[in-house]
Formats: structure tokens, sequence, C-alpha cells
């Protein structure tokens, strides 16, 4: 009882530990959905310019230091040789801002009140949360693959701050050359369109780790309407599997043979169903 | 039905040196200075993220006979290049051209295949995607 008592005491004593405030979103009005209209059309299916990608890359070399220019030098000579090292074959997002620098996949977005969404084609973890409610960025979010983003609009340009990325998140200028950040990333773009289906997304990537100065980019991609351009499932991991049957004759996926993320043909004997 | 598809990738398609671009892992590993044509049947066609995959029993050929892997792009880039599902079906006598793996196993990226019942030729050039992307809706 006694010991209780004191165990209370102590409890009593401790020192509150301040709640951070949790503001509450409020619902949307129909003047914040009336207000969407007046936003520019950015509807349709955006795919990446991937020529203009390397062009990019090659006329605007990014400003590695030079201790990280030799790894890039050797990421890039081990894919001339036919050894690439594979950054996307653990099938983790591309994260920020690989994701919008070496993406072979399209793009589209979503206007919903005090948001847009980026949505891209691999994955349901390629996507992006951009607040464009007002709010501030946070002191120090959560780090994450496409870390927080707050933005605003210019006119008919959006405006964007990415700050919380996770250090293990490549600055990629290739499926197979691209160095992690190392953590405080921060990230400035202006996305707008340069002429009625073609977007810019300019960004400034500052990158203290890696880079000797912030590195101005940009990157293209051009709209279709087309259904055949529509976003459709793009599970990565589908490809590690191959499908079968379990004991009870039902549908299953079993691992794949596979190498660095390419498929081979049947092991001999082939694999054994679970 | 076929030669409307054939047409229209025909159309979409121009053979580059730069090959198919992928989405989840580069194209290093496949020899672009080589290209091998494999001669046989479909065994499988796999239409799934991120690669779409497709098994050809090659009967003969020095060295060539056997199952081989031949990787392309994501269903969604086919799509948009004229491709489905349907493109390709287990016992479809195809002539695939490839640049092989550099390991020498039986693995290739892809570059172009031929149905050679019917002559439809498929192609899956990313660039094809963009320049029909540039050109508008």
């Amino acid at each position: 009882m006694r010991r209780a008592c004191a165990a209370l005491l102590l409890i009593a004593a401790a020192p509150v530990i301040a709640q951070p405030a949790d503001p509450v979103v409020p619902p949307p009005t129909a003047a914040d959905w009336a207000a969407l209209a007046k936003l520019p059309d950015w509807s349709g299916t955006w795919s990446p310019d991937v020529r203009d990608q390397v062009a990019q890359v090659t006329t605007n070399p990014v400003p590695w230091k030079p201790e990280v220019q030799k790894q890039v030098d050797v990421l890039t000579r081990e894919e001339q040789e036919g050894r690439p090292r594979g950054l996307l074959v653990n099938c983790l997002p591309h994260g920020m801002p690989s994701l919008m620098l070496i993406t072979h996949n399209a793009h589209e977005f979503l206007f919903t009140p005090g948001r847009v969404t980026l949505l891209g084609e691999s994955d349901g973890n390629r996507l992006r949360r951009i607040w464009t409610d007002g709010r501030a960025m946070p002191a120090d979010p959560d780090p994450s693959f496409h870390g927080y983003s707050i933005g605003h609009w210019e006119g008919d340009t959006l405006v964007v701050e990415t700050r919380g990325i996770l250090p293990q998140v490549y600055l990629a200028i290739g499926e197979a050359v691209g160095i992690p950040t190392g953590g405080d990333t921060v990230i400035r773009e202006r996305l707008h369109l340069i002429d009625p289906d073609t977007m810019a997304d300019d960004l400034v990537i500052t990158a203290p780790h890696v880079l000797t100065r912030p590195w101005e980019t940009r990157r293209l991609y051009h709209r279709t309407r087309k259904r055949s351009f529509e976003i459709v499932e793009g599970v990565c991991r589908q490809g590690d599997f191959e499908p079968s049957s379990d004991k009870w004759g039902n549908p299953v996926y079993i691992p794949t043979r596979q190498q660095d993320g390419n498929v081979l043909p049947p092991a001999d004997p082939p694999a054994t169903n679970p | 039905m076929f030669r409307k598809f054939t047409l229209a990738l025909t159309a979409l398609s121009l053979v580059t040196a730069a090959g198919t671009a992928l989405a989840h892992h580069s194209f290093a590993m496949f020899d672009p200075a080589k290209v091998v044509t494999l001669q046989g049947k479909v065994k499988e066609f796999r239409w799934v993220n991120p690669h779409v995959s497709l098994f050809v029993d090659v009967a003969g050929g020095a060295g060539q006979s056997g199952v081989w892997a031949v990787e392309l792009t994501s269903p969604g880039n086919l799509t948009r290049l004229g491709w489905s599902r349907q493109s390709l079906k287990p016992g479809d006598r195809v002539a695939v051209e490839v640049n092989p793996l550099r390991d020498g196993q039986h693995g290739g990226g892809f570059r172009k295949a031929t149905l050679l019942d019917n002559g439809t030729v498929l192609q899956a050039n990313l660039i094809n995607i963009e320049k029909a992307a540039a050109g508008g809706h």
C-alpha cells in the first residue's frame, strides 16, 4: 500500500508531456468544391518524357560532391558494363525527388478541397499528397519516401515544398544510378503547363549531404486523354511471382525464378507447389 | 482486325538503338549489341507488372533450344502501344527478336515479335508512347 502510494506520488510529480496540437480539418463547403473549377485543368494521364529526362541530366549535370561523384561513376560504369545495380528492384517506392526525376510510368492528378494528390502508375505507393489548405510545414515531419508536401497556387502554377524525406531515398538519374540523399533534403517545385498538353515540373533540389549546391532541373510530362493511356493497377511485386495452384487446386502465386529483378526460364527441375 | 492492329503498331513503332526502356530495373543486363531471333511457340505470356514477360519454347538452333524468358515493359505501357493481354497466346508460333542476357542464360530483352501464322508484328518502344502523348489527345 505504501509502495503504491509512492508510485502514485511519482506519477503525479512527473512533468506533463505536452501533446502537439491536433488541428481538425473542417469539412469542405460548397464554395470549396466550386473553387476547384477555377484551377487549371490537369485531368488526363501525364506520361513522362523519358528522352528529356536523359537530356536534362546530360546537359545539366547533377552537382554531386566530388566524393559522391566517384560513387556515381562506379554505378554508371557498372550499368554500362552490363551489371546494373537496380535501385528499384526491391519494389520500395521511388521516393522524392526520384519519382519526378526518373519514372517511366504515368502520373495523374486529383484535385479535392485543400489538397492535390498525385498518383503514380506503379503501385499504390507511388503517391504524393500535397496539402494546399494553408497549413504550415510541420516542424519535424515523420520521414517518409515521398516526404511531407505543402503547396499553394500562384496563378496556374502549383508551388510545392517537400521535406521529411527518408535518408535512404535515392537522388537518382537512372534506374541503376542513384545515391541516397542522407536526409535533410528540401525540394521546391513549380508545376505548370507550358502548352495545353505539356506540364513542366521545375525542381530545385537541396540535398546538402550529396550536392555542392541546390540542383535546378526540369522534367516534362505529356498529356493524353485516350482511354488506352488511363492508369491501370501496377503491383510491383506481382512480377516476383508466377501463377500456380495449391494442393486443393486453388489458384495461388508462388515465387518465380529471377535474377536481379528480371525473370528467368523455369528451373530444372521446376519449382514445386507450396 | 489483325491488319488494323498491325498497321496501328507499325505507325507507332520506331526501332531505336536505345531499345525498350523499362520501369523497374535497368535493361543493362541484356546485351544491346547482340540480337538473337528465337523461333518457337509461346509457352506463357504473363501480363503483369512491373514487366510483362513472354516465355518462348524454342525447338532448335545452336545453343538456343529450351525455354527462353523475355522481358517487356509494363502492361500499362504496352496497352498504350496497342497491345493487350491477348496479343500473344500459348501455342502461337512466333519469331522473337531479343537482346540476350550477357551471362548466356536463356533470357532476353524484347525487341520485336512476329506472329508467324499471320505476319502480325509487335513492337514495344516507349519512345512511341512519348510521341503519341506529345502528339496530343
